[in-house]
């Protein structure tokens, strides 16, 4: 008796079971470090592709004596044979496309010789090949003649050179796109008119077409001129530099986007560079196969898609959440819709995409070709396009709002609903003065949510209207300004295509982790203001029911 | 001072303004309807999925047109053009009719070659449209129709018919007129192979260049099959690419002759009815199956195949149709695809080879002697002893479709035996798709079996702990960071599973094993340490902080497991070169070598390990939601009775809340098989039916994601990714009814409490 007294003084309550307890515990650990470690891992490999690295010249031992290179590294990897064999390789980024081939390649780190870091490396970024490495040579100015890179006013005439080619290949991108794309876009309409009249369809003048078509031939050729002019001063200068192996490499002002000296700059000088990087990441069409450049287009694709749906899923959740909680007679039917709306949030969304494809594309797409397009050659909405997304995102994301609505109701207390009834007030007026600004936080939280899983939802996409490279956006100056039918491009998908179908999948791993750095950053930022906002509305009706 | 009477208060002050009363009814109105459009809409999904894909897929329809008289006795041979307008008769004599079906009209066109001789067997290529004919004087022959087509000024098509003879052949065997033949044309490579009265042979004919005009057809050789075939001749007939011949004979055995240097060899006997022989052996579209018909009218397939352990193509039974009827059988095969028109004293079949089922059954309204299908398959005719002349309509747009081949096990051409298999496009145009969804269904039970597999007690766990043991204003914190889990874009998820993971998991496999072990063997070893404190140590902690304790733990724990992966790799998994006998510490070696199974870079492992993150929050949510819900009176009282704080969740919570726990575990499994992204990207995309946990898989969903972008919409590949879109539906919604109607009863159980 006095041994167990004893034992419950030194250890208090049983204990049965106390390592279980610590069995759980681990789980709940598990949950929270996998999150916070995929969420570092994406930002620190998000980042790192934006960081700039400092340029190394190497030496390394090859099968063929030893080889010189430059470029940065952007990987260290431990790799073991089928032998056996474990090596140490770092993976160097050393441009240079067109005398390289491959960019990315790996080195044994027992191969290489000696590494330095030379102040006077460029990293130029081009409009196309990818970025180039190596020491500046001279300029090859048309008008000037060549100005070598130890002469002094070499950087300050470089910059300039870069300054102006960008103007110019402004002006190129207005000509050709704008004005030439508008031409052309109106020979199409007249010489399908003109068909259409010589069929004896429809009325008109046939001699006013012919006459409006030379004129736009007329300006075409003026265009294509200024076009030519254009292109053949871009290309007219150029940059002349020195690979490490002390090959040259010609860089046309044309394709000259950016030259940042990695090894002169502090660590200012870097996190400038990386603000930049991220900047044009953010705002530049995609280049290169969609490898570098930005995803300007891909952002404007997610947000408008998700805008759209948003615009179709708010009324009609809302109004349906409003309907089985307000006005429907609840009994069992009622509660057998609830859990089906529910459980449709549940259905994968590859079988929303399933449908989409047939019954909004070829369906109604079909049908709207039929009655206002039916001259067209190619289908206009029977195929993919950012609408048909859309909606395909909003029937997808419909139950979350519906569901997140209608707690928002319940949780408005009865007492505030009889009390504006008992004013006098007539159902509606009750729901709409009372209970909806009540629960506006709760159906915000669910639209907000609905937002972020159809912004990270790629597999309906896929069927749908997502493309990988979509030269023009669903908004434009051109005439109806609005082309819901267009494809578009998507983060998501994006992540997918440069990930899994790209030709050289080395080479677009880091645009692929700044892709998915930003989709996560997006839907997690989404996901926090909803709940920050949930959290807001429980303490409001924590305090006002009892 | 004087008071003014009150006035009488209007008595419109209590009635409702118009306006209000208007707009009340009218939103009530509105959203009545917008309520119910919305939810109708939604549900309208599983309507119009229904709708796309059940009306065609499981039947066919034939319809029979007019009937056409061309007197002058019964067809030998019946032929059609690609378009289904003009059937031709030939009867055996030197003229070849042609009938216009729309109109009736007949056109008559005279062979010259065949003027003045006896032609007693005749056989027909419809592939080439070729007529070859035996004469009574041991000559073979044939003719070819074409059909040449004009567009007059309205675009009207006219189908003008022409005959152009080929040369004739002597045969240098046997003796007397010829009984049958059949001709095969494999461009270069021709044969003819020739049953007379007695002795059989085959002519193998060639192209000779010529310098002007066409290339003339000679004959290179004859081979004599007399010696054989020790039997009276049934029926022959040559395979369409002019390599190899059957010829059944009358003591019930099919022999199988194919060229081999030059001239053609008995390659196989076999048997296809006890004792009886087969009337008739027709190929079928692709060349490599036979339909024999027996004299009793019963069809067996036999295909080529590579048995096991042999190293050539010999033939073997694949299916066994029901008799085709009474009489004289006839046979048609398709052009387009591995369906055949078959019947016996005016019964008519339709039937598909790969799903061994019969499309379409009639009754013919005369006994025909000979029948054909045109080039698209839309239209079969008949002709009967009189020169009677029918067209059917054949409606059977999916004749690969079916509930067999869908979840059966069919015996695929050129394939051992029967098999589940997916492969839905091939490369040529006799391609046979192999429909079956169960390499798919396997594939995503597989994918999610392994992803639960990992989610589950992690998810389990963490539930149980927050709910019972962690205090409320960590939870605060804790629940929005499983709810940021799930929000991770599953594109995201399947990336990094693909491009990180895999490679990590490829080399690092007794790491991750060691991981896996020490984790909860680590946590076990500090609680049991843990609770042989005493009370004053151990109240620090008390009180749901274990976790933040496990932290560093897990992290010190996982970094020695990882770092000592390679040393039990070393201990354990140590592969045998069997050339060199030379020995490597490497698991991917071992696993196949130890096993027997495959080893891919993209595998159940870190398809697992990715869904995890997908499901686990789904899990941990809803069952967190009930374990919490479980009335505080009970544990209380389990307390207050001196139950240890784990007793009270082993015996109290646990019990009470399973029911919601089972019904977590249902929706994350219905999470992890509709999941998409993850699939595609990391499981390789190879239909498989094995569950190694070291190979990848085809799940319904990622390949409904790879392939429908591709398939054209209507057609029967189109339909089946349908039907597996619906499978995934019906599944996912069915298991989501039964766990939210199971988490009601729960909820209203413990309200009664």
């Amino acid at each position: 008796m006095a041994g167990s007294s004893n034992a419950f003084a030194t250890t208090g309550r049983s204990r049965k079971g106390e390592p279980l307890v610590w069995l759980t515990a681990i789980g709940l650990t598990l949950g929270v470090m996998l999150t916070l470690g995929l969420l570092g891992l994406v930002v620190v490999k998000g980042f790192q592709t934006f960081w700039p690295n400092r340029l190394m010249v190497l030496e390394v031992k090859t099968g063929d004596g030893l080889r010189k290179l430059a470029g940065y590294e952007t990987q260290e990897r431990s790799r073991r044979d089928f032998d056996g064999t474990v090596h140490d390789e770092v993976q160097i980024f050393r441009g240079n496309e067109e005398i390289n081939g491959e960019t990315f390649v790996y080195f044994d780190v027992a191969d290489i010789v000696s590494s330095e870091q030379p102040d006077d490396l460029l990293l130029i970024e081009r409009l196309s090949g990818g970025n180039a490495i190596g020491r500046a040579k001279a300029l090859e100015l048309k008008d000037e003649g060549t100005l070598d890179a130890d002469e002094p006013g070499f950087r300050d005439r470089l910059a300039t050179l870069i300054d102006t080619a960008e103007d110019r290949r402004e002006n190129l991108r207005t000509i050709e796109k704008t004005k030439i794309g508008r031409n052309a876009k109106r020979v199409k309409e007249l010489t399908l008119e003109r068909k259409l009249i010589e069929e004896g369809k429809v009325k008109g003048s046939i001699e006013a077409i012919d006459a409006e078509l030379e004129s736009l031939q007329a300006d075409f050729v003026k265009l294509d001129a200024e076009r030519t002019r254009i292109r053949e001063r871009l290309e007219a200068d150029a940059l002349v530099v020195e690979s490490a192996d002390g090959r040259e490499i010609t860089i046309l002002a044309m394709d000259l986007l950016h030259v940042f000296r990695a090894n002169e700059a502090g660590f200012f000088g870097r996190v400038g560079e990386m603000f930049r990087r991220i900047w044009t990441f953010l705002s530049s069409d995609p280049r290169n196969a969609n490898m570098d450049g930005g995803v300007y287009p891909a952002i404007f694709g997610t947000v408008v898609m998700t805008l759209v749906m948003s615009i179709f899923v708010t009324p009609f959740g809302v109004i349906a959440a409003i309907y089985l909680r307000e006005y429907a007679k609840q009994g069992p039917l009622v509660r057998a819709v609830r859990i089906s709306v529910n459980n449709l949030a549940g259905v994968p969304s590859i079988v929303f995409g399933v449908f989409g494809l047939a019954f909004f594309i070829y369906f109604v797409g079909g049908v709207v070709d039929d009655v206002f397009f039916p001259n067209s050659v190619e289908p206009v909405y029977k195929s993919g396009g950012i609408l048909w997304a859309s909606l395909t995102l909003a029937l997808l994301t419909v139950p979350v709002v519906i569901v997140a609505t209608e707690e928002a109701l319940a949780a408005v207390p009865r007492g505030v609903r009889e009390a504006a009834l008992a004013c006098g007030a007539s159902k509606w007026q009750a729901i709409q003065r009372v209970v909806l600004p009540a629960s506006l936080p709760g159906i915000l939280t669910g639209v907000i949510l609905a937002m972020a899983r159809g912004a990270g939802e790629v597999a309906p996409l896929m069927l749908v209207g997502v493309v990988k490279s979509a030269p023009d956006l669903p908004f434009d100056s051109a005439a109806p300004f609005i082309h819901p039918e267009r494809q578009f491009m998507h983060l998501g998908f994006h992540i997918y295509d440069l990930g899994f179908q790209s030709p050289d999948s080395e080479a677009a791993k880091p645009m692929v982790f700044a892709t998915t750095l930003l989709l996560i950053a997006i839907v997690v930022v989404m996901n926090l203001a909803a709940i920050i906002l949930r959290n807001r509305l429980r303490k409001k009706y924590a305090t006002s029911s009892f | 001072m004087s008071l003014k009477p009150p006035t009488e208060p209007d008595p419109r002050r209590f009635e409702v303004s118009k306006g209000t009363l208007f707009l009340d009814r009218a939103m009530t109105q509105l959203i009545r309807v917008g309520g119910l459009m919305v939810i109708l809409a939604v549900f309208g999904i599983f309507f119009f999925c229904r709708k796309e894909l059940l009306p065609r897929c499981p039947g066919s329809e034939g319809e029979a047109g007019g009937l056409l008289e061309t007197p002058g006795g019964a067809a030998r041979v019946l032929g059609v053009d690609e378009w289904g307008e003009k059937p031709f008769l030939y009867r055996g004599g030197a003229e070849v009719v042609f009938i216009d079906i729309e109109s009736g009209e007949r056109e008559v066109v005279p062979v010259p070659s065949l003027e003045e001789v006896e032609v007693t067997a005749a056989s027909y290529d419809p592939v080439h449209h070729r007529v070859a004919v035996g004469l009574a004087d041991g000559r073979v022959g044939s003719f070819v129709v074409s059909y040449g087509t004009e567009f007059d000024e309205e675009g009207g098509r006219k189908i003008i018919p022409s005959v152009e003879a080929e040369p004739w052949f002597e045969v240098g065997v046997g003796e007397g007129p010829v009984k049958s033949l059949s001709y095969g044309d494999g461009g270069s490579n021709r044969v003819f192979v020739v049953a007379r009265e007695q002795g059989v042979a085959v002519l193998r004919l060639g192209q000779k260049r010529a310098l002007i005009g066409k290339p003339k057809l000679t004959l290179l050789g004859t081979d004599d099959l007399s010696d054989d075939v020790a039997a009276d001749v049934v029926a022959v007939v040559a395979s369409q690419n002019g390599q190899a011949v059957l010829v059944s004979g009358d003591d019930g055995k099919v022999r199988y002759f194919l060229e081999r240097g030059g001239s053609l060899e008995l390659t196989q006997t076999f048997e296809p009815f006890e004792g009886e022989p087969p009337v008739r052996m027709d190929y079928l579209f692709g060349g490599v199956s036979v339909a024999m018909t027996g004299d009793g009218g019963g069809q067996k397939i036999f295909s080529l195949f590579r048995p096991e352990g042999s190293s050539e193509r010999l033939f073997g039974e694949t299916k066994a149709f029901p008799p085709v009827g009474e009489g004289t059988p006839v046979f048609a095969t398709s052009l387009r695809n591995k369906s055949f028109l078959t019947g016996a004293g005016g019964r008519l079949s339709v039937r598909h080879l790969t799903s061994g089922a019969t499309r379409w059954e009639g009754e013919a309204e005369f006994e025909p002697v000979a029948v054909t299908i045109d080039g698209k398959t839309e239209h079969f005719f008949i002709a009967g002893e009189q020169g009677q002349v029918q067209r059917f309509e054949l409606d059977d747009p999916h004749p690969e479709a079916g509930w067999r081949a869908f979840f059966g096990k069919v015996w695929y051409e050129g394939g051992e035996g029967p098999v589940f298999q997916w492969q839905s496009t091939g490369g040529s145009d006799d391609f046979e798709p192999k429909l079956s969804l169960i390499p798919l269904i396997i594939g995503s039970l597989k994918g999610t079996f392994y992803a639960l597999l990992f989610s589950v007690p992690v998810a389990l766990l963490a539930a149980v702990f927050s709910a019972s043991f962690l205090p409320q204003d960590m939870k605060r914190v804790v629940k929005p960071a499983m709810e940021i889990m799930a929000s991770l874009p599953s594109v995201v998820l399947g990336f990094l599973a693909g491009i990180w993971l895999a490679p990590i998991i490829e080399d690092k496999m007794p790491s991750i094993l060691l991981v896996c072990l020490s984790l909860p063997v680590s946590a076990l070893l500090i609680g049991t340490i843990w609770c042989r404190r005493p009370i004053q140590v151990r109240r620090w902690l008390e009180g749901g902080r274990e976790w933040i304790v496990m932290l560093p733990v897990v992290a010190v724990v996982s970094w020695a497991a990882w770092s000592l992966g390679p040393v039990l790799e070393k201990l354990v998994f140590v592969y045998q070169d069997p050339t060199s006998g030379r020995e490597i510490a490497d698991f991917r070696l071992w696993w196949p070598q130890a096993t027997g199974l495959s080893f891919d870079q993209r595998n159940c492992v870190v398809v697992g390990f990715m869904m995890g993150f997908a499901v686990i929050p789904v899990i941990f949510t809803i069952a967190e939601d009930s374990l919490s819900n479980v009335p505080k009176t009970l544990t209380a009282a389990a307390a207050a009775l001196g139950a240890s704080r784990w007793q009270v969740v082993r015996t109290i919570i646990i019990p009470v809340a399973s029911p919601g726990i089972f019904s977590a575990l249902m929706i994350g499994f219905g999470r992890a098989v509709g999941e998409t992204m993850i699939m595609v990207m990391a499981t390789g995309n190879t239909p498989v039916t094995e569950w190694n946990i070291f190979s990848g898989m085809r799940t319904l969903s990622a390949n409904i994601a790879v392939e429908l972008p591709e398939a054209a919409p209507g057609s029967t590949h189109y339909r089946t990714l349908f039907l597996g879109a619906l499978v995934l539906f019906v599944l996912t919604f069915t298991l989501n009814s039964v766990a939210e109607v199971l988490r009601q009863r729960l909820r209203e159980k413990n309200k009664l409490v």
